[in-house]
């Protein structure tokens, strides 16, 4: 009885010492860097080691990269401070900085100030090319699909332009929208004719035709939309306090420097897509907030 | 007189199979071989997967993330789930000479946290826990916890009570009675069902690197977002790998346990071996995060009630939940009745090898890639949704009706083929038929997880509750989140008194 009585002690020991594994552990300050980039996502997932390398030899910090590809969660941890600086789309941004007072934009790419997208459309749908927006019309019953729910050129920005032609998801074929939840998937079903066009970022549309991967006599562009500003880097507020002083400049500066000397930079632009970054500024971003209104993203 | 017409037991596991028909219908109406290129470069991607050396590097890095977290998840579930299990059990507060009331408002209770989909979870608890390891394990735990609640409360409540009984009249105290008339069965229970939510929780981990901790599910999901098959297919393979692995680690354990009779003693070993990967994977954890730091209660702002009525008149209730319905009954369907119907075309030994190597193939492609695969040859209906999600989940029900066809006694199947029925006949009424009501309460708690499982197809369908879901999620719009979050609660409620009603009503008649 005894020896049965000690077993079930340590058998109620052994479940209890899950609970250990919660306990705090001190800290020192680390920059937690969280990136989703448009193109080539995994990549960067497997390579984010040069990204932390080379900030943390430029800064003098711990630099840690946070694996969080889902876009709520990634505004979420910002706003909650499980994220300290965050490459975030335009939406995103936007999102995160209302609900994160006092966090700055530090900069975007050359090629983010005049960002657009393609709508394209599977040849056999019949669907023209379009000189003007009021073209758009023409998707009016048509199978239609956007990329992911928070992107802001594979969904806002094309829903916004396709709303100033007086055309709403409703209007689609089936009564809504398909999200086919990346732009390479939204080229892969537009190809495949499951839907007759879709919206997606012209950069990853453009390099997908020259790599090769894009049958443009099934699938071809009707429509490139007008400039509006995409993805930026975010920064939470007050990083100054933890790391020292100056240091979200710094951390600004740092970005900016980012230039293809050493094959490291190369690596770190090339995930990015970026040929360099620039200084940005929160103003610019002031039409998309307008735009998440409308649409009801923004709340 | 009237005589009731009631279908067989077999029959009754064959039925949900005639969900097959209008899916099919629809599909093989809509398809076209316009993605037949994409498709093509999916199936070379499973014959060459890649070997890229910093891929294999970041897959097996993140391998043990997801094996960590599903270890914990899975332990502390099982602990939190037994207990809430006897807790909501009726017969047990009956048995301490207590009222029963508390058992059915627990019952109940739990309903909220079993119908909403880990992911949701996550999402949630990111928002007043932070980024966390356990917020990951946390999210598993509380679905998990509570659908293993439900199922021990069933078992028990099924129970033979005239031991119990017996023991109680002796004058025994009612903690020893129960151990000793219920732990029996109770334990074999334990493993057998414990041991399948262990591979349930390893693909609900999967799902889960989307919040910072990275693991295969996030590799997997990136690939797929860049349709780099090649990548894509050596985490798939990776993951089949651990799925085979598993099974038969399973199977051993199983066929050890029946040769030694050592019933009580297995379900001890377990029990500890339940404990041990707890505290092993919370460890491992540990020292895969070292600077994850202590979890902290953020202040949440609850939406007011203004909002809430906003958010109600914004909503398209009729469509959102019609959608919904017919999704989850139509996969439901699929899930229950395709493993018997393709298991009774052919009882031979090699077909059942065949398809238990497309149970394990269809319960690793992750529904969102299933989805997008049945897309790349067809159009955008409800049906693709369900048949992505059925077949998913018919790979899980094929898989405990197999395990439970190989642990039962063989000699009616025997006996009726030896006196002249046909192979199929034989294996219907002398494999199928006794397995049928449990095939049917298995087919029950999956219909639960079908329904949170709508969250996860709802983005390609672009349909009903859980797309909306998802869309206010990414919103932020919490008013509507709290709404469709309490339907879920309500339906999943609602399913759970049909499924209790249609027991009574079928079987124990």
């Amino acid at each position: 009885m005894a020896s049965r009585e000690r077993r079930a002690v340590s058998l109620l020991a052994v479940l209890l010492c899950q609970g250990v594994t919660v306990l705090p552990v001190v800290a020192q300050p680390t920059l937690k860097v969280g990136a989703i980039p448009d193109q080539n996502p995994e990549r960067l997932n497997r390579l984010y080691g040069q990204l932390a390398d080379e900030l943390s030899d430029r800064l003098n910090v711990k630099v840690r990269y946070v694996p969080v590809s889902n876009y709520p969660a990634a505004v979420s941890a910002f706003r909650t401070g499980g994220l300290d600086l965050v490459w975030f789309g335009g939406l995103t941004g936007v999102q995160a900085r209302l609900q994160t007072p006092g966090a700055q934009v530090l900069a975007q790419r050359d090629i983010d100030a005049r960002f657009r997208s393609v709508f394209i459309a599977n040849t056999s749908s019949g669907l023209q090319p379009i000189s003007s927006i009021n073209g758009l019309t023409s998707l009016r019953g048509k199978r239609f699909s956007f990329g992911s729910e928070s992107s802001t050129s594979g969904r806002l920005m094309p829903q916004h332009f396709l709303a100033k032609a007086g055309v709403t998801p409703s209007q689609f074929s089936g009564g809504r929208a398909g999200f086919s939840g990346s732009h390479d998937a939204t080229i892969a079903v537009v190809q495949s004719g499951a839907y007759e066009a879709g919206a997606l970022n012209e950069q990853v549309w453009t390099s997908a035709v020259n790599n090769g991967r894009v049958n443009t006599k099934k699938v071809s562009v009707i429509w490139r939309t007008p400039e509006y500003v995409d993805y930026h880097w975010v920064v939470r507020p007050k990083l100054d306090q933890r790391f020292g002083k100056r240091f979200t400049t710094r951390l600004q500066k740092a970005i900016l420097g980012l230039k293809p000397t050493t094959p490291r930079q190369v690596t770190i632009l090339e995930l990015f897509a970026a040929k360099r970054f620039i200084p940005a500024q929160a103003s610019q971003y002031k039409p998309i907030e307008k735009v998440g209104r409308e649409l009801g993203k923004i709340r | 007189m009237i005589v009731p017409v009631r279908p067989t037991a077999p029959a009754l596991v064959l039925l949900p199979a005639l969900a097959l028909l209008p899916v099919l219908i629809v599909v093989l109406n809509g398809a076209h071989g316009g993605g037949a290129e994409i498709l093509g470069s999916f199936v070379v991607g499973a014959v060459s997967p890649s070997m890229d050396p910093a891929l294999l590097k970041a897959l097996l890095i993140g391998l043990q993330v997801t094996v960590a977290t599903a270890l914990t998840g899975w332990s502390c579930s099982l602990v939190l789930g037994v207990l809430l299990g006897c807790l909501s059990s009726e017969r047990l507060w009956l048995t301490w000479s207590l009222p029963a009331w508390p058992a059915i408002v627990l019952r109940r209770l739990m309903a909220l946290p079993r119908s909403i989909h880990e992911l949701i979870w996550g999402l949630l608890l990111l928002q007043v826990l932070g980024l966390h390891p356990w917020v990951a394990v946390m999210a598993i735990l509380l679905p998990y916890s509570c659908l293993i609640a439900r199922v021990w409360r069933d078992q028990l409540q099924s129970l033979d009570p005239s031991r119990l009984q017996a023991i109680l009249q002796t004058g025994s105290s009612p903690m020893a009675a129960c151990m000793t008339a219920l732990s029996p069965a109770m334990g074999s229970v334990l493993v057998s069902y414990g041991g399948y939510r262990l591979e349930c929780a390893l693909r609900s981990a999967t799902l889960l690197g989307v919040f910072g901790l990275g693991g295969l599910g996030m590799d997997l999901e990136l690939s797929l977002k860049s349709l780099q098959f090649h990548e894509l297919w050596s985490g798939l393979w990776l993951l089949t790998l651990v799925t085979i692995a598993l099974e038969q680690g399973l199977r051993c354990w199983r066929s050890w346990g029946e040769q030694a009779q050592f019933g009580q003693r297995q379900a001890m070993g377990f029990a500890v071996a339940v404990g041990l990967s707890g505290g092993l994977g919370g460890l491992w954890l540990a020292h895969l995060f070292p600077e994850a730091g202590s979890l902290n209660w953020l202040p949440v702002q609850w939406p007011d009630l203004h909002s809430l009525q906003l958010a109600a008149q914004e909503l398209p209730w009729l469509s959102m939940l019609w959608e919904t319905l017919i999704l989850t009954v139509l996969a439901a369907g699929i899930a229950i009745g395709l493993p018997p119907l393709l298991l009774l075309l052919n009882p031979a030994r090699p077909w059942q090898h065949c398809i238990s190597g497309f149970w394990i193939l269809v319960r690793v492609i992750p529904p969102p890639l299933a989805v997008l695969l049945l897309l790349l040859s067809n159009q955008p209906t409800l049906a693709i949704g369900a048949l992505a999600l059925g077949l998913h989940n018919s790979g899980v029900m094929g898989r405990l009706l197999q395990e439970g066809l190989e642990q039962q006694d063989h000699s009616a199947q025997v006996a009726l083929t030896s006196s002249g029925a046909s192979p199929q006949v034989g294996w219907l009424y002398g494999s199928l038929s006794p397995r049928s009501p449990s095939h049917l309460a298995y087919g029950a708690y999956r219909s639960d997880v079908i329904l949170r499982e709508t969250v996860v197809v709802g983005l390609i369908g672009g349909s009903g509750l859980g797309w909306q879901l998802l869309e206010s999620l990414s919103s932020f719009h919490w008013a509507a989140v709290l709404l469709l979050i309490t339907t879920y609660a309500a339906l999943t409620l609602i399913g759970e008194w049909l499924s209790d009603r249609s027991r009574q009503h079928w079987l124990q008649s």
